[in-house]
């Protein structure tokens, strides 16, 4: 049985603010995007070897590994703007 | 084709993979995903207790900013690779046999064929109002040894590609293959086989 009394929950104010105050929240992102472009970069290069390996698929082959690309890079830049 | 060689003489008839309804309907949970961001705010107004938590899905934050841009890109490159199988899972018809390549996963690659000399039976299977109005079904070619049976799931108008595979069986002439007596077999088949000559 808790001796004192129980204190209502207060929803945090923000959300980063649970981070420890020794880790910042703009290092913690910034190490999140290096993982996130670690991962894109190790996948992208499976899955273009695969389009370029087996070259039945060669017609849309680089028009697709086009679009990732630029999708991608869009997407990198626009999580960029946030870190920079 | 780096799979396998066409024969000479050896054509591709018709080559052809899942419905595209089947590849879109594989890409709703990543769209679900992709939008997850911007309905949430709108989702937690539903909800009175939830509602001051909308403030804090900010874009114009940077830090949000960032990891808004992590998150779609993520599900955007997931997207791409189950693109990717889709379009590299592919049914093959020549006028030689049938090829399926089966891409079941990254590094991970079947490719079979069947002799159309060899099937013995095709059935399709359309199950459903959606695949009964968009043409989408099941196609099963039984090869004559019934060791080997092909099924090709999901593929648009398999009446059409059933059609196809039995214009391209070579048709053997009949032979007398019963209970009859030996030599009254040969003697037939014999006789068959001269009378094609000549």
């Amino acid at each position: 049985m808790p001796s004192q009394p129980l204190k209502p929950f207060t929803p945090p104010t923000g959300i980063f603010v649970q981070l420890p105050a020794s880790i910042s929240a703009h290092a913690m992102m910034t190490l999140l995007f290096y993982f996130a472009v670690v991962c894109w970069v190790v996948y992208t290069l499976i899955v273009i070897y695969h389009w370029l390996t087996y070259s039945h698929a060669s017609r849309i082959a680089f028009p697709a590994i086009i679009a990732h690309l630029a999708v991608s890079l869009a997407l990198m830049s626009y999580a960029l703007s946030g870190l920079l | 084709m780096k799979e396998f060689e066409l024969e000479s003489g050896e054509s591709v008839v018709r080559q052809t993979r899942k419905h595209w309804f089947l590849f879109l309907s594989e890409l709703v949970p990543y769209a679900i995903l992709a939008v997850l961001p911007f309905a949430l705010p709108k989702l937690l107004l539903l909800a009175p207790q939830a509602a001051p938590y909308t403030a804090q899905f900010n874009y114009g934050e940077p830090l949000l900013r960032a990891a808004l841009g992590i998150w779609l890109l993520l599900i955007c490159t997931s997207a791409w690779g189950t693109f990717t199988k889709y379009f590299l899972n592919a049914w093959i018809l020549t006028n030689d046999r049938v090829v399926t390549i089966k891409q079941r996963g990254f590094f991970r690659r079947e490719v079979s064929s069947l002799l159309l000399s060899r099937v013995q039976d095709v059935t399709t299977n359309v199950v459903g109002v959606i695949p009964s109005l968009l043409g989408i079904g099941n196609i099963k070619v039984q090869s004559a040894g019934a060791e080997i049976e092909f099924t090709m799931r999901g593929i648009p108008r398999p009446e059409e590609m059933r059609d196809l595979i039995l214009k391209y069986v070579p048709e053997e002439p009949k032979k007398l293959s019963s209970d009859l007596p030996r030599g009254m077999v040969e003697w037939y088949n014999g006789a068959h086989e001269r009378a094609i000559v000549d």
